[in-house]
């Protein structure tokens, strides 16, 4: 058993799927672009099909599919996010089915989007902007900026390092849990390579890849919770 | 493994962007319009039977004030027809009496019409009479017997004529 | 070397173990004590365990970024 080789492999692999030239590699776009694409192109298809022919009477089945969904995606992120910042929950429960997407994916034998860290930081960076905004739409920019300054003036520093802390742990969280995942489930398939990767990749790829949606929408629905207040 | 390229947070983030477009356009919106449109209606529906039911309210309180003044309109057109009817009796009456002093005017006026023509008659008859009595005493002898016994006679027919 | 500081960065497991196990034990409370609002408690523990495991994994993360990271 080549642990080594294999952990090489998987975590030391070149991401970069599409190579351009110029700017020593700016532009190059990585193989978790790529998949997010497909995500996007399977939902849109997905919800295209699903809310065509929609009636006001006599709903069909699929119909009746797609306002539970909505019902319950707000729901969830309405509730986390409580009464003054409900508008964001169209956005919280967008971003909770691209995680939960994109940590599905693995059941299909492709990497997780979210295994790339480029990926949880752009969502990372997302949300504490939507943060921040949402901050600065419910109390106005001065009041904002004397928000860091509470309870005491001298906690402002830390409320300022807050700032780099939220994101920079929303995303190491989400990508440290997917690496992981995705790496302990390798291992598994190198050790036995039937059956127990089935009853284990119910944990790892599904519950715990919703599971961390879920923190990550719920986390950041707490900071908006905590900045419109 | 941990390089960070700044195009791909951009394209995550420009992603993630296009898919709230894409969950906007074809899940949130669609499904408000349909929740939107059923809300209305059901609104609509609730207001019509508010509607409804106010006028239903309406014209029952109306019909209940109409009944209450059935009665006193009975009343009302009991006494009108009771007045009526005596006004309308009144007027005949007067009218009878009216036409009843016109006949007894007339009566009286042709009683005495008659009265008169039958002076008249009697007059002339009279006039006859004596005409021929006088003719009856030119033609028979004269002696104070028959003359008298002629104007008995004359005056017997005379009374019986007249009665 | 490398492998020391890998295996040292897993100690974080430790502290993410007491805390579920700590997080666990008080929800079994929480329900025996309330059993009609499991639901609730269910919630909040998955959401505690989540967020306690997360410091097992920077620690996961961290010494792969050593064993790996520094080729």
């Amino acid at each position: 058993m080549d642990i080594g080789g294999l952990l090489n492999e998987l975590l030391l692999e070149d991401k970069v799927l599409i190579h351009f030239d110029f700017m020593n590699g700016f532009f190059d776009i990585n193989k978790s672009i790529v998949v997010t694409w497909g995500v996007i192109a399977v939902l849109a298809v997905f919800l295209l099909w699903l809310t065509s022919n929609m009636k006001v009477h006599d709903i069909s089945n699929k119909q009746l599919v797609a306002e539970m969904i909505v019902d319950g995606l707000r729901g969830i992120t309405g509730g986390m996010l409580g009464e003054e910042a409900v508008r964001y929950r169209d956005y919280m429960a967008v971003v909770l089915v691209f995680i939960g997407a994109s940590n599905l994916v693995g059941l299909f034998g492709l990497t997780p989007a979210t295994m790339d860290l480029n990926v949880t930081l752009g969502l990372a960076l997302m949300s504490i902007v939507l943060v921040e905004v949402a901050g600065i739409k419910f109390k106005g920019f001065g009041k904002w900026m004397k928000s860091f300054a509470q309870p005491m003036w001298v906690v402002a520093p830390m409320n300022i390092l807050e700032l780099g802390i939220r994101p920079l742990s929303l995303c190491m969280r989400l990508f440290g849990n997917v690496i992981g995942a995705t790496v302990i489930m390798e291992l598994l398939k190198m050790a036995v390579p039937v059956i127990i990767p089935a009853a284990f990749s119910v944990y790892f790829d599904i519950f715990d890849g919703l599971i961390q949606a879920y923190v990550f929408v719920f986390l950041t629905s707490l900071y908006i919770k905590e900045a419109v207040e | 493994m941990l390089n960070i390229s700044i195009m791909n947070v951009v394209w995550t983030v420009i992603n993630l962007l296009i898919l709230y477009i894409v969950f906007k356009l074809f899940l949130f919106k669609r499904v408000d319009a349909i929740l939107l449109k059923r809300r209305e209606e059901i609104e609509h529906t609730k207001a019509e039977a508010q509607r409804k039911e106010r006028e239903a309210e309406e014209l029952k309180e109306s019909y209940a004030k109409k009944l209450q003044g059935a009665g006193k309109e009975c009343e009302d057109l009991v006494a009108q027809s009771k007045k009526d009817g005596y006004d309308e009796y009144d007027r005949i009456i007067n009218d009878a009496k009216a036409k009843a002093e016109q006949i007894i005017i007339e009566a009286k006026h042709n009683a005495q019409i008659e009265a008169q023509r039958e002076k008249d008659a009697y007059v002339s008859e009279l006039t006859d009479l004596v005409v021929h009595a006088a003719n009856k005493i030119a033609v028979s002898k004269h002696d104070e017997e028959s003359d008298k016994e002629l104007y008995n006679k004359f005056i017997f027919e005379a009374i019986e004529k007249s009665e | 070397m490398l492998a020391l500081g890998a295996a040292i960065a897993a100690f974080t497991g430790i502290g993410a173990g007491i805390g579920i196990g700590i997080a666990t034990a008080k929800a079994v409370d929480a329900v025996a004590r309330q059993p009609e609002a499991d639901g609730k408690i269910m919630k909040l523990l998955l959401l505690g365990c989540a967020l306690a495991e997360a410091t097992a994994i920077y620690g996961f993360v961290v010494s792969i970024m050593i064993l790996f990271a520094s080729k």
